[in-house]
């Protein structure tokens, strides 16, 4: 079943449009994905998940990011149970090293393990909480004036 | 092939049954891309109905050129007096009340004509990929709910009265987030298309197949007033609806009666069809689509030769060294320097006689004057 329809026979196919496709020509004509499995939302062949066997998608949630992966074997076929779902409530470093640990280390997708530290970064920096700018000091004449 | 694989009937409750039944040839059928769309575009052209402007329009005037010699253009122009019309020009397409450009005729080809052998490869292939997960989620489905691709639901399933009940049933089989969408979906389509009897325009939801002797007509009653869902026999399978807009993999749902129809509706690449007359499901021209097995498979291997210079790799950008520092670098050029190392030329000293040996050119071009 699986064997009939390969990942490479499945990018070309929909390399030309698919649903989750966002093409513009602003911006040099970019080439975006919407796919949730798509770790740097670029529509090409390494990154679009939904075609891959294996693909890593993390996303943000609630509390931290979610992590998601295909599972593999005759779950293909199968979209409600074929994805394996963990939440990382950790923050920093210390959910890099359980993204790397879940996925590269163990020899999936190995090739995606900057993207998906890069990603899980950049999700936890947009969800910490910005602190305000300091009161400016004020200087030279102003700063003389307010010690009157 | 060595086992065909099986595909779970699924009952009215979502929950896989212990029953299922082997995948269907038509299911291995060539996914072409290319054929599909071109059979869809003439497909779709052949519910069209003539029209063009009236043969009179822009024509319903008695206007002559005035010829040369009046100072304006040679183009025919109203005659008479007494109203603003005459003078006017007239017929051209670039004239108000003229006719248009190359007026439309009812006689324009409206219809194509389809080659039979590339309607039943067309509709194999769109059948084919509606199988699997990722084309139809790259057609835009919500399948993420959906048991299993391709959904067979047992035919005692639709043994249903009410629309009502149809949806229950669609929802437990995991399509409740397609019919969503396509409920969520429908606009005010732009344009004139509004007072032509296309108002709205919306997303397309799953397409129930169904065995017209086995589940009865009824099915298509049940199904017809839910937005975005479609039905169809599956004696009777049209390419527009499994591959709307030429794209391929439409979210379909088989009732048990018409998955286990397809074996003898489209036969298999060996056995005809016992319902279309000399047909035979098209098979693949590559077996293995799968590039990494291809390359990696020990027959490809076998008659590789093996890789030349494999330890010298092709440095693209890379910082110079200087070589005159850089040791390893300086071996790389010149691998002389190891041997002149290693015997110390560098620090040997210049024998005596040697060093004192003149050049005897030297000294006859000094002598000589």
């Amino acid at each position: 079943m699986t064997d009939h329809f390969s990942a490479d026979l499945l990018w070309e196919v929909t390399k030309g449009w698919n649903s989750y496709q966002v093409k513009r020509r602003s911006g040099g004509g970019v080439n975006f994905s919407r796919d949730p499995l798509n770790l740097l939302n670029k529509q090409t062949r390494k990154h679009t998940g939904f075609i891959n066997d294996q693909a890593i998608g993390i996303t943000p949630s609630e509390k931290g990011v979610t992590l998601t992966t295909k599972k593999g074997g005759d779950k293909a076929n199968k979209p409600a149970s074929h994805r394996h779902t963990s939440g990382l409530k950790g923050s920093g470093r210390k959910s890099y090293s359980t993204v790397v640990s879940s996925t590269a280390k163990r020899g999936y997708r190995a090739d995606l393990r900057q993207a998906a530290v890069a990603r899980t970064s950049a999700i936890q920096n947009s969800q910490r909480e910005k602190k305000d700018r300091p009161a400016a000091k004020p200087r030279g004449v102003k700063a003389k004036k307010a010690e009157e | 092939m060595t086992s065909r694989p099986t595909v779970t009937i699924i009952g009215a409750d979502g929950k896989g049954s212990n029953k299922s039944h082997p995948l269907p040839a038509v299911f291995l059928a060539p996914i072409r891309p290319d054929i599909v769309q071109i059979v869809h575009t003439g497909m779709a052209k052949n519910k069209r109905q003539p029209y063009a402007v009236s043969e009179k329009a822009g024509h319903q005037t008695s206007a002559e050129s005035w010829g040369t010699g009046r100072a304006v253009a040679r183009i025919p122009r109203v005659s008479g007096s007494g109203t603003h019309r005459a003078g006017q020009a007239a017929f051209g397409n670039m004239c108000r009340s003229g006719r248009m450009f190359a007026p439309t005729k009812v006689w324009r080809k409206w219809h194509q004509k389809i080659n039979l052998g590339q309607k039943r490869f067309a509709t194999a292939s769109a059948v084919a990929a509606s199988s699997n997960a990722a084309l139809l989620m790259a057609r835009g489905h919500n399948v993420s709910a959906v048991p299993e691709v391709p959904l067979v639901i047992s035919s005692t399933a639709f043994s249903l009265t009410k629309t009502a009940g149809a949806v229950k049933l669609l929802r437990a089989v995991g399509a409740g987030p397609d019919i969503d969408k396509v409920k969520k979906s429908k606009k005010l389509r732009a344009g004139r298309g509004k007072s032509r009897g296309r108002r709205f325009r919306q997303r397309r939801g799953p397409l129930v197949v169904y065995d017209a002797e086995e589940d009865g007509l009824e099915l298509a009653r049940n199904f017809r007033n839910i937005p975005g869902v479609e039905s169809c026999p599956v004696h009777s399978l049209n390419l527009l609806q499994l591959a709307p807009g030429g794209h391929l993999g439409r979210f379909i749902i088989w009732t048990s009666a018409a998955f286990a129809a397809l074996d003898k509706v489209y036969g298999s690449t060996t056995e005809p069809s016992l319902l279309k007359k000399d047909f035979l499901l098209p098979s693949a021209v590559v077996k293995q689509p799968d590039l990494n097995k291809l390359i990696n498979s020990s027959e490809i291997q076998a008659v590789l030769r093996p890789t030349k210079g494999s330890g010298i790799h092709k440095r693209t950008i890379v910082q110079k060294k200087n070589p005159l520092r850089n040791h390893h670098v300086m071996l790389r050029l010149n691998p002389y320097t190891a041997q002149y190392a290693k015997d110390k030329l560098g620090q040997a000293k210049i024998p005596l006689e040697k060093k004192n040996k003149l050049n005897e050119d030297f000294v006859t071009t000094f002598k000589s004057d």
